[in-house]
């Protein structure tokens, strides 16, 4: 049976009927059509899958739909904001974190929920952060790069 | 892949959860934070056609300290855990299983109750939990009873938790002045990885003559069920603990398991390794001590 939850999603409220089998990730994908965030291994390894729920990241995949309600849900789709790209995508896009992209949005919410957390945080700090999500092309070099170079960038009200 | 149907249960407090499993019986589970149930639901290892979900039971997501008494609801999750100062400074050995644990998004979701009754023999809590002598508080409607970390595992997803029981939360005592514990874990890769082994060991000192007085060594993935070394516990007893003592305390804590060969690593390698990581994290546990003698 159907249930009809209310969530803020990229700051935008929403009320949707979901199936309580349906996870997270089933819901932004399939019923949302929100397809930015990726469906990797579906079970907890891969982290290309990662959103923010009230600001930490999770596994959409390992996440009950029917769990987000009342949640404050935050998607790659959210990070652009009026004034253009987030600061992290400007980074990734400048120091070629980028290949194939599968992992990226991924990457980029639990690097995200990084930088919203530390001040300044260390280049060991920025490995931990992004240590479940697992990327094939890049060798995550270019990507701590990015997120090292982006936290050194940032405006005051970043 | 999409998970089976299921009915979804919210019960408002435990005792209401206690009554829906009663109720459902054998096609209940259990959810807490989903990182093993929903992974088993996907593979169709497993399909309950009725979940009873825990997470917002706010009276087991709390640490709360009393006194020299500590308790951690089953819900409480892993980041809850490693990231609390309360645990940090006074059970270091479960905050670093805690830190050790999966990944970040993981240690969002999993929870202290689900790596316990999951009992996988490589879960990354059950070692130091039963080093610091942790009792997991059952509750079953009304009725509760208490069971010993160590002795709650039967075997690889099995434990001594009745079906019709919920693991309500898990009750530690603050060890005395002159103890201390370690944590370790062996993987390939230190992120989203199960040890190849793990294990977490306790010392406490006799403050006047400075012997060993209580040891507990508590050894994972080396047996069907945690190990607990009892005669490499015994060889500590009344000793002073130095380099030597603990080399022969690693020889002897390998003979208290049986590893099995396995994907992860052979029998041989996790033997070997038995020996060098339990003599070192004697070491971790004899400088806590140091630590906090230094630090009063």
């Amino acid at each position: 049976m159907k249930k009809t939850i209310q969530l803020s999603i990229n700051r935008q409220p929403c009320t949707i009927a979901v199936e309580p089998h349906q996870t997270l990730l089933d819901m932004l994908r399939d019923e949302l059509g929100m397809t930015g965030t990726k469906r990797g291994c579906d079970k907890g390894d891969c982290g290309t899958c990662t959103v923010l729920v009230n600001n930490k990241p999770i596994n959409a995949c390992l996440y009950l739909a029917v769990r987000a309600d009342g949640k404050e849900i935050l998607t790659v789709e959210g990070m652009e904001t009026d004034e253009g790209l987030h600061p992290l995508q400007k980074a990734f896009l400048e120091k070629g974190a980028v290949q194939c992209g599968f992992c990226t949005p991924g990457m980029l919410m639990a690097s995200v929920s990084l930088l919203d957390g530390k001040k300044n945080p260390t280049e060991e700090e920025v490995k931990q952060a992004i240590s479940g999500n697992l990327c094939r092309c890049t060798g995550y070099t270019h990507i701590v790069e990015a997120v090292v170079s982006a936290t050194k960038k940032r405006g005051e009200k970043f | 892949m999409a998970l089976p149907r299921f009915q979804y249960h919210e019960p408002t407090s435990l005792a209401e959860a206690c009554q829906m499993i009663q109720e459902y019986g054998e096609t209940a589970a259990l959810l807490a934070g989903g990182t093993d149930l929903l992974v088993k639901m996907k593979n169709r290892e497993l399909r309950p056609q009725n979940i009873v979900s825990l997470v917002e039971l706010e009276e087991i997501k709390q640490i709360s300290v009393t006194g020299r008494h500590t308790s951690i609801g089953a819900c409480c999750t892993i980041s809850q855990i490693a990231d609390s100062e309360a645990i940090r400074s006074v059970f270091p050995a479960l905050s670093s299983g805690a830190e050790h644990l999966g990944s970040p998004a993981v240690r969002n979701l999993g929870t202290i109750g689900g790596n316990v009754v999951t009992a996988s023999p490589a879960a990354d809590l059950p070692p130091a939990l039963a080093a610091y002598g942790t009792k997991a508080r059952l509750k079953q409607g009304e009725q509760e009873r208490f069971l010993s970390l160590d002795q709650i595992f039967r075997g690889p997803g099995a434990t001594h938790i009745r079906k019709d029981e919920i693991l309500a939360d898990l009750h530690l005592k603050k060890p005395p002045k002159c103890s201390g514990a370690g944590f370790f874990k062996l993987g390939h890769r230190n992120a989203l990885q199960c040890s190849i082994i793990n294990g977490a060991c306790y010392i406490a000192l006799d403050p006047q003559t400075g012997k060993i007085e209580k040891a507990r060594i508590i050894l994972g993935a080396v047996a069907p069920t945690l190990v607990r070394a009892s005669s490499a516990e015994k060889l500590l007893m009344g000793e002073k603990p130095g380099k030597e003592l603990f080399l022969e305390a690693g020889m002897a804590a390998v003979g208290d398991c049986n590893p099995i060969d396995d994907l992860r690593g052979s029998a041989e390698y996790r033997r070997d390794m038995i020996q060098v990581l339990t003599s070192r994290t004697l070491h971790t546990s004899l400088n806590e001590i140091r630590k906090s003698i230094a630090r009063t």
